[in-house]
């Protein structure tokens, strides 16, 4: 009595499989060619909107400059914006211009650089040197806006960097952008708290700390998170102002 | 087999593997960034950088998940075994993708500022306390690394110069590197998406990576044997010139033998070189071959034939009411066991 051999194919690793294997093996590679392209198909295209935020192209506007807790113009005159609109002012790449400001602070200067816009969130990166900003002696009347205050809120939403948010980078927002929103919040560009609810009919609010200064280091392990924060609301021109009280901070999910 | 290191040279069957592989990676990312990204219902277009880091990382991702499934498919179903074997290629290739992958973020999120690129990386979130918000930066390099480190010793010189075990235990941080991928994944992108889709691929490629391992785990130990003496088989049942092979515990099996007509031996199923399936290897001029590299021991004692130096352990076998039983426990690498010879069964020279 004894088995016969079995007819199942033997082949050493390094040479070519046993020819009855192929099909099996060709059947593999297919699925897996089947897969790769309905996968890739399937995550490239349900990515989500990045929003409607983006580079403009050119723009000068005239108005009066504030600096703090970041740069803001509050536009007197413009083609590209609407009088009235208060606009974050930012530097190339992830640089602020907080230097370049500091000195003009309160005066009616001009500015040239890119526009950037999401919604009613304004933004210009300005062109380096004095070119970017410049005094704008007598050009124009104004002064700078009266602070409204809304009142204490406690507002549930995100802190993103500006820059990102309006437009420089799609998507510019999110836990993937974290570490980008960081640098660039270090870097001096003004970050921006969205709200998931609007006060006084805006959902995007420049970030100051209690005392009205720039945000605190600490606060950066907040970014990109959703959160809750605590804090006295301004209106500032066009643009609201959350000043944020860092011990009310946590994280709402 | 080796005297001195002598690596396999390549060969048509290689090629074809990667040349699978590759297509598999042209076909994911040209399908990704030239007819997915244009079907993506959005206002403006999504930056090409975060498009081709996207393409490239998820990429790196599900190929990390093939690559861990086929080990365990091959223990569930022989077919795949040569799938298994070149699968060092598949990870090579894999870290290529994921290197193409860090670079777009690292030359994207981390550049146009005035802190080092290097430093950024390391020091614009250390929120090390937390875990929504936990740097997945550090998950992904650290995951990166290791995929690196396993690309530069996947070599058979690697193989051969750190000896089986170190190099399998090195190559077991394949695992860690796939939780920490996992971590940076869902820690990360995951938390910013609102369409499932993605979701839903990713949970069904980590989920699958660990349901084929519990189920081969599982059929393993369901396999493997109890008691001093194991009962193998009748050994009119075993083919002149094969094996039978036997699970004796969740990570060890022996392979016994038949061979000269009425001659049995045992020895572990496993190669001494890459820990090859040695039963499922033939008799090729008088010694087991193993279906891998054709690694050669002999039958009597588990040495490769001289000049060779492999050794694998041996166990000793014997006959009880018509049964072929074999002992629990192996022998030393090496060491020597007359065969079992059944009588009433024919000897052929």
């Amino acid at each position: 009595m004894s088995a016969k051999p079995d007819d199942t194919p033997f082949f050493i690793g390094w040479a070519t499989p046993d020819r009855r294997l192929w099909p099996f093996l060709i059947a593999v590679a297919v699925m897996a060619f089947v897969a790769a392209f309905s996968v890739s198909y399937l995550v490239a295209a349900t990515q989500d909107d990045p929003g409607n935020g983006g580079r403009m192209g050119p723009v000068q506007a005239v108005g009066v400059l504030q600096t703090q807790p970041y740069p803001v113009l509050h536009v007197l005159q413009s083609e590209q914006l609407a009088v009235g609109t208060t606009v974050l002012l930012m530097g190339q790449g992830k640089n602020g211009v907080q230097g370049r400001a500091d000195p003009l602070d309160g005066q009616i200067v001009r500015v040239n650089g890119v526009r950037l816009n999401r919604g009613e969130l304004n933004g210009i990166i300005l062109r380096g040197g004095s070119n970017g900003v410049m005094v704008a002696d007598g050009e124009v009347e104004g002064a700078m806006p009266v602070t409204e205050d809304l009142g204490r809120w406690r507002l549930t939403g995100e802190i993103c960097d500006g820059n990102c948010l309006a437009g420089s980078m799609r998507p510019g927002t999110g836990l993937a952008h974290r570490a980008c929103a960081n640098l660039c919040i270090l870097g001096g560009l003004p970050p921006v708290f969205v709200a998931t609810d609007s006060v006084g009919g805006s959902e995007f609010f420049l970030v100051a700390d209690a005392d009205g200064g720039p945000m605190p280091d600490e606060m950066l392990d907040y970014t990109a998170l959703l959160i809750e924060a605590e804090g006295r609301v301004e209106r500032r021109g066009g643009m609201n102002v959350f000043l944020i009280d860092a011990a009310s901070v946590e994280l709402a999910r | 087999m080796s005297v001195k290191y002598t690596p396999v040279q390549w060969n048509p069957n290689k090629w074809v593997y990667d040349a699978v592989l590759l297509a598999i990676v042209a076909i994911y990312i040209s399908v990704f960034l030239r007819l997915g990204a244009a079907e993506a219902d959005v206002s403006r277009p999504i930056d090409g950088a975060v498009l081709r880091m996207r393409a490239f990382g998820t990429c790196a991702f599900f190929m990390l998940s093939a690559i861990l499934c086929i080990g365990p498919l091959a223990r569930l179903d022989d077919r795949f075994l040569p799938i298994l074997y070149n699968r060092r290629h598949f990870g090579v290739l894999t870290a290529i993708v994921a290197w193409t992958h860090a670079t777009y973020v690292y030359n994207w999120y981390f550049n146009f500022s005035q802190i080092n690129r290097l430093e950024a990386l390391l020091s614009s979130n250390t929120a090390f306390g937390q875990i929504l918000g936990f740097p997945i930066e550090a998950l992904g390099v650290f995951a990166f690394v290791i995929l690196l480190i396993l690309a530069a010793t996947s070599h058979d010189f690697w193989l051969s110069f750190l000896g089986a075990p170190l190099w399998k235990r090195l190559h077991l941080l394949i695992y860690l590197a796939y939780g920490a991928l996992v971590a940076h994944v869902a820690l990360g992108y995951l938390q910013d998406t609102e369409n499932p889709t993605f979701a839903l691929l990713f949970s069904a490629a980590a989920l699958g990576v660990v349901g084929l391992h519990v189920a081969a785990w599982q059929v393993g130990r369901m396999r493997s044997a109890k008691g001093e003496w194991v009962a193998v088989c009748a050994p009119g049942d075993i083919a002149e010139g094969r094996a039978r092979i036997v699970q004796l515990g969740p990570k060890e099996r022996v392979a016994i033998f038949r061979y000269d007509g009425n001659r049995f031996s045992a020895i572990s199923n496993a190669c001494a070189h890459q820990n090859g399936p040695l039963g499922e290897g033939r008799i090729l001029d008088g010694c087991v071959t193993c279906p891998w590299h054709g690694f050669q021991y002999r039958m009597a004692d588990g040495c490769a034939p001289a000049p060779f130096t492999e050794k694998v352990p041996t166990y000793d076998l014997r006959l009880e009411d018509g049964q072929l039983m074999v002992q629990r426990h192996a022998n030393p690498p090496g060491t020597a066991v007359d065969p079992l010879a059944v009588t009433g069964m024919e000897a052929t020279p």
